[in-house]
């Protein structure tokens, strides 16, 4: 088995507004921990703009990679990359009575059926982090 | 809204938010009972108000009798404690404050980490007393969100009430005829799902390293014997009888393989590492998205 480095991850739609774009982020079932939003008031140039944030991980140096494309000052295209910098491979061996998946698979929570959530309800702030970067960039 | 036509009862109680769902709406008495048992944990074990019974062992070497239930979490972190080689430990308060997750939320390194003191140095912890022979700041925050969903629930089944969820902020007790199916959040995505697990009359609790995360690798989860955050592991789930052990235990799959805790334990768990990819027990099959 090979251990994928780079995971992407599609966040983004088309003709979200700026300003909106990471409040969009929490999700509505459990509504609990308050989502940081990134105010930005344009005008920004257009284009398309990299830039990575600290992600908060156990592993201390992994960030995430942030790609904005804006056109008109919204955003019309989002991709975040999640560098993994340390594959864990040590547990492989003699796991096999429990399962492993290669890759866990995200779903949109508004297209699954469900009303309560279990998780992190990570603070986006290395998102927000690279979307600062990405606007002093694009001024 | 758990289930269609069922009520809410949401209110905020050890720093997260909380809501408890009934198919009927909770009397006013009912409401001022669960309120209260709230407010008596706070007032027990929170180390973030000066007036509590754990602030009193930071202040200076002593003994406080807790609640009664402190006896349940004296066993549960003893066990864990022996089975993570001393690296799961409700000594880990002084640790936390050091990073700066303490008291004024400081949420800057104030130095560089500490190893939490050794159990058998400082602390003697028997039933609902607890001794200390230097100053120890008691955190006990692995197992006490879960433990309070568990006490809570007490006091639903003791006014008779057996349909219920007890939600606090995504870890969870379920009671009931009718299963829950609640979705496992993409650690990376908080509006992504990476699965849906069917809970039916036991509780799901979750741990991830980035949920009250403040800086460059510090987050909440700490290694007791060098006092610095856990590597590797993203986010883990456990499914348990109680809550305060589902709770506990999804902290300890950070620092100890799932079976040293499978020994001593009914539990069901998964773990995501910060590869992405996940490992599961049985009750987790076919949970996750593919």
């Amino acid at each position: 088995m090979t251990t994928p480095l780079r995971k992407g991850l599609l966040v983004g739609a088309a003709g979200l507004s700026l300003a909106s774009s990471v409040a969009a982020c929490a999700p509505s079932a459990q509504g609990s921990t308050p989502q940081k939003t990134s105010t930005i008031t344009g005008p920004y140039k257009d284009g398309t703009y990299s830039a990575d944030g600290d992600y908060f991980s156990p592993n201390g140096g992994e960030t995430v990679g942030v790609q904005l494309t804006l056109s008109g000052s919204t955003i019309s295209a989002v991709n975040i990359t999640v560098h993994a910098n340390n594959p864990n491979t040590r547990e492989f061996q003699g796991q096999f009575k429990n399962g492993i998946a290669a890759q866990v698979v995200g779903k949109k929570l508004d297209e699954i059926n469900v009303t309560k959530v279990a998780g992190s309800s990570l603070t986006s702030e290395g998102f927000n982090k690279a979307v600062e970067t990405i606007k002093s960039e694009a001024k | 809204m758990t289930h269609p036509g069922w009520n809410a009862f949401s209110f905020d109680g050890i720093g997260t938010s909380w809501e408890i769902s009934t198919p009927e709406e909770l009397q006013e008495d009912v409401r001022a009972g669960l309120l209260g048992v709230v407010e008596d944990y706070d007032r027990s074990y929170s180390r973030f108000r000066d007036d509590s019974l754990v602030s009193a062992l930071a202040r200076g070497p002593g003994t406080v009798t807790l609640p009664a239930g402190a006896s349940e979490l004296e066993g549960l972190f003893k066990t864990l404690y022996r089975l993570t080689g001393g690296a799961m430990t409700p000594l880990i308060g002084g640790s936390l404050e050091r990073l700066g997750y303490g008291h004024d939320y400081a949420v800057r390194p104030l130095g560089h980490p500490v190893p939490a003191p050794r159990w058998e140095d400082v602390l003697v912890w028997k039933g609902a007393v607890v001794s200390s022979s230097a100053p120890v700041v008691l955190d006990i925050g692995a197992a006490g969100k879960g433990q309070l969903v568990d006490l809570l629930a007490a006091v639903l089944r003791g006014t008779g009430i057996t349909e219920f969820l007890v939600d606090a902020s995504g870890d969870m007790l379920h009671s009931g005829t009718e299963p829950l199916r609640v979705a496992l959040e993409h650690p990376y995505d908080p509006t992504q799902a990476i699965g849906v697990v069917e809970l039916h009359d036991g509780a799901l609790c979750a741990s991830a390293a980035n949920r009250r995360a403040w800086g460059d690798g510090l987050h909440h989860v700490l290694d007791g014997s060098t006092g610095r955050p856990v590597e590797t592991v993203v986010a883990t789930w456990t499914m348990a009888a109680t809550a305060m052990e589902a709770d506990a235990l999804a902290t300890a799959l950070f620092m100890v393989d799932p079976k040293v805790l499978a020994e001593e334990f009914e539990f069901s768990w998964l773990k995501v590492y910060s590869d992405g990819h996940a490992e599961y027990s049985a009750g987790f099959e076919g949970t996750l998205f593919s």
